[in-house]
């Protein structure tokens, strides 16, 4: 019962992130929220039982982050008005 | 046609979730995933492999072929970046070729 | 040295955390048969110590490996698994067949393991130059080819 309480609370988490993420104009507030959603994924991950999923998840977050800031770094251009 | 794509957005919504409902649940000791290929990976695992982590016995092991293939796909990624995004290179090769293409 | 920060803070930091960082990737390579992890995490997590580098202090880093060498490396990692592979072809098995090995261990299962970690280090070499390629070219750090 509390296992589907936390997913059902996850999964919550999850869809507002990929919403918010898709709908904000801040290119740089879109990738950190991309990154929330990553950790919500990878936690909901643990709570199935796939360790191994959840850990290759938490690191190709992190350096989707860092490859996406480069990538915005390059292109030279914030938010849209 | 905003709203086309909306209607037909939540049309292939409904029909995923109608979808969802017919798959086994997790854990369903009677699916058919768990009844042919999952209980020989799960006895016979430690004693093929000597690795108690199922996961990285089905990986490297039973599904080398796949492991490779990902690998490679890996790699790929890495020379097409390099190749779409090498412009300081490719800006010198311009100069020496004397402008003309 | 070009340092594109300068902070003492972000230098000490960095200092502090990339050795942990390293023992910890190299510990999930080597003890990925016994707890989640493999190639892939270790590979990534290898790379943290290259990229963190790159961020802090520029261009040229005390700790580096060059952008033309991690594009060797992401090879040569591909290489050595295609090489298993076919290393227990020439041993009279079929390909990625790890028992045909002719190294002599009291359990058969063991060569399983063996090939498994040989494997598993090609697959982290070549994930850890990949993620150094990927980044030196998305920051235009060097002449790549």
């Amino acid at each position: 019962m509390l296992e589907l309480v936390i997913e059902t609370i996850l999964l919550i988490f999850l869809i507002g992130t990929g919403i918010t993420a898709l709908k904000v104009k801040d290119l740089l507030a879109a990738i950190v929220l991309f990154e929330a959603f990553s950790f919500f994924a990878m936690l909901l991950y643990l709570i199935v039982g796939a360790p191994d999923v959840a850990f290759t998840e938490a690191v190709i977050g992190v350096f989707s982050t860092v490859f996406f800031i480069a990538a915005l770094n390059k292109l030279k251009r914030g938010c849209k008005q | 046609m905003k709203k086309i794509s909306l209607v037909l957005i939540i049309l292939m919504a409904g029909v995923y979730f109608y979808t969802a409902v017919g798959l086994p649940l997790i854990g369903d000791a009677n699916s058919a995933p768990n009844t042919h290929v999952s209980p020989r990976y799960i006895e016979k695992s430690y004693e093929e492999t000597a690795s108690p982590n199922m996961v990285t016995a089905t990986l490297a092991d039973y599904r080398g072929y796949d492991t490779l293939g990902e690998t490679t796909v890996i790699f790929i990624a890495g020379i097409a970046t390099v190749m779409i995004l090498r412009t300081a290179a490719s800006k010198k090769y311009k100069e020496e070729r004397g402008g003309e293409n | 040295m070009h340092r594109s920060f300068g902070s003492i803070i972000l230098d000490t930091s960095f200092r502090v955390l990339v050795p942990f960082t390293l023992v910890y990737g190299i510990y999930v390579l080597v003890h990925g048969e016994y707890s989640p992890g493999g190639g892939f995490q270790a590979g990534a997590l290898l790379a943290v110590g290259v990229v963190l580098a790159r961020l802090v202090q520029g261009r040229e880093p005390i700790f580096n490996i060059k952008g033309t060498t991690a594009l060797i490396l992401a090879g040569i990692g591909t290489f050595i698994y295609g090489a298993i592979g076919f290393s227990t072809m020439i041993f009279g098995g079929k390909f990625l067949e790890y028992g045909r090995f002719p190294i002599d261990l009291h359990d058969p299962a063991e060569l399983h393991a063996l090939g498994m970690l040989g494997i598993e280090i090609g697959v982290t070499i070549c994930v850890m130059a990949t993620i150094i390629t990927i980044f030196d070219a998305l920051t235009g750090g060097e002449d790549l080819l």
